[in-house]
């Protein structure tokens, strides 16, 4: 018989698996054999978000215990889902739970995305017109500081009253805003 | 409406071959998660908050076919057998997450098969674009078009720190998964793979086989996506993709130049017995017939092996699979007459595309 593997080499191991409760009967040479892993388990979920997060909040350090039980006590309004029930299963329960969680979620992000914590993607356009303003009101601001720095003032006045008429412009147009 | 046709056809718009590094990159596909304000996710939501969201974007989407160029097909899944949606799963139309879903859950299928919107999967909505070949931009533009429509009549949940709100932690921000599907047999034989997925990971990013997490990358096949969502723009997502994915695929075409500069006749011999495999095997396991494929595959890159459509390859890739072979036969089979039954449509395939020079006739109705 030949290796099932190589269909070259002749057969030097035979291993039996157990596939959905059916027995298989594999054949091969000492050099694929080498490459086979019959310790392989079938996993659904081998290290799973929720187990992360859970080692993540659950060093039970005596000093952080009392403290971590009243965090994982917080609970959401809207869909009763606690703190530690959105670590158990590593999913929110509604839209709500953000606002809920608002002071523990800066750690998880940070964990799940590289550090980051804020969003600069897309926005609907209904939330868009306010946070364009607000973004650029932000960068209009990082480049005068830059100038600044450079002392760079004429530059520095121009840009701070950019600022200011990108300010005016975001509360006359942001008044009605209904936000969250 | 039927879903007969979206069963009985094992071609589907991804697979046409076509599309920028086609040979290499098989597939681009964007994904979007978004939720609606007002009802809590379908996790925690009840029965009744489940149909007023399904109505909700099932009307606005329906609505908006004109603008889309696109006819939808509604499908609830409950109303749809176990292997029907394993058939569903296996043309990646709709989550392994929603087939199993038993209470709520639908889709909307555009008739080319290129846009699935799941309602109340794990999130209200999951906009899904597939596209063939490299197409990272060509593909969030249209899923980024019909997020448009959506979000201009539905009420979004979303937060000015946080981004699109969704269900999982791992997808808040901008909600948006954007993958390719690439083979990789020179990087796999080359033994280069451990080290080109260790780097990827690096860089936020994630390599997996295509049939999902620890599974081994059957028919070295292999699925790169992003994981950061939030901190970090849609565009800067996407032509970081595109970056790393041009990336690979140079260092897969110089591995297969040096396969074979150095080793032409083991390398073809190997390609040629595999193609001997899938045209004469009476048992074939999705295993050998994912390597054989895969080799076969090569062959027709390399143009060492001539008289095969990639176009029947595509579609044995996809009848290979436990969920088509049992639709093809029209009963339940058991592992050993899978591989038997497989073992014969890959020969009929094969050797009808040997013989006639044909694309029309389809062998495999029921």
């Amino acid at each position: 018989m030949i290796c099932e593997n190589c269909k070259q080499r002749p057969t030097k191991v035979t291993v039996t698996q157990i596939l959905n409760g059916e027995q298989v009967q594999r054949h091969y040479c000492d050099v694929c054999a080498q490459d086979f892993h019959p310790f392989h388990l079938d996993l659904q979920d081998p290290l799973s978000l929720h187990q992360l997060l859970s080692n993540w909040f659950g060093i039970p350090e005596n000093q952080q215990l009392q403290q971590k039980q009243q965090t994982e006590a917080i609970s959401c309004s809207s869909c009763e889902w606690t703190f530690r029930q959105f670590l158990k299963q590593g999913k929110f329960g509604c839209a709500h739970c953000y606002e809920s969680f608002h002071e523990q979620l800066p750690e998880v992000f940070k964990k799940l995305h590289n550090g980051n914590v804020k969003h600069v993607g897309k926005a609907p356009s209904t939330f868009g017109q306010t946070l364009k303003l607000k973004r650029q009101i932000e960068s209009v601001r990082t480049l005068m500081r830059t100038a600044i720095e450079i002392e760079n003032f004429e530059e520095a006045a121009l840009l701070r009253d950019e600022a200011r008429a990108l300010e005016e412009q975001l509360q006359s147009g942001g008044e009605n805003r209904d936000d969250n | 409406m039927t879903i007969e046709r979206f069963l009985n056809n094992s071609a589907t718009s991804w697979m046409a071959g076509e599309g920028e590094h086609a040979d290499i990159v098989m597939s681009t596909r964007i994904r979007l998660a978004r939720n609606l304000t007002g009802f809590r996710f379908p996790l925690s939501f009840t029965e009744n908050e489940a149909l007023q969201v399904d109505q909700a974007i099932s009307s606005v989407l329906l609505d908006a076919e004109a603008e889309l160029e696109s006819t939808f097909s509604y499908i609830d899944i409950k109303e749809v057998s176990t292997l029907n949606r394993q058939v569903l799963v296996e043309k990646h139309l709709i989550s392994p997450k929603l087939a199993n879903s038993e209470i709520v859950g639908s889709v909307l299928l555009s008739n080319d098969e290129s846009v699935s919107v799941m309602i109340n999967e794990e999130d209200h909505i999951r906009i899904q674009c597939i596209y063939p070949g490299l197409q990272f931009h060509e593909a969030w533009r249209q899923a980024d078009k019909i997020d448009d429509i959506l979000e201009k009549q539905l009420p979004y949940a979303f937060d000015e720190q946080f981004g699109y709100l969704t269900s999982c932690p791992t997808n808040t921000g901008t909600g948006l998964r954007a993958s390719v599907m690439m083979h990789l047999p020179a990087l796999t034989m080359t033994n280069q793979m451990n080290r080109i997925v260790t780097a990827i990971t690096r860089l936020g990013m994630v390599v997996r086989g295509i049939y999902g997490e620890g599974s081994e990358a059957l028919g070295n096949i292999y699925q790169m996506s992003n994981q950061t969502t939030l901190g970090k723009s849609e565009e800067d997502i996407l032509t970081d993709l595109q970056s790393v994915t041009e990336q690979i695929i140079k260092k897969e075409r110089e591995a297969r130049a040096a396969l074979i500069h150095t080793r032409p006749n083991v390398l073809e011999d190997r390609l040629y017995r595999s193609l001997g495999v899938l045209t004469y095997a009476r048992l074939l396991t999705t295993e050998e017939a994912g390597r054989c494929l895969s080799d076969v595959r090569l062959g027709i890159d390399l143009g060492l092996i001539k008289g095969v459509k990639v176009a029947i390859l595509n579609e044995c890739m996809m009848f290979m699979q436990p969920g088509f072979l049992q639709k093809y036969a029209g009963v339940p089979l058991q592992l050993e007459e899978r591989d038997v039954f497989r073992a014969k449509l890959f020969r009929e395939r094969l050797q009808v595309n040997n013989n006639i020079d044909d694309e029309g006739e389809e062998i495999h109705d029921v």
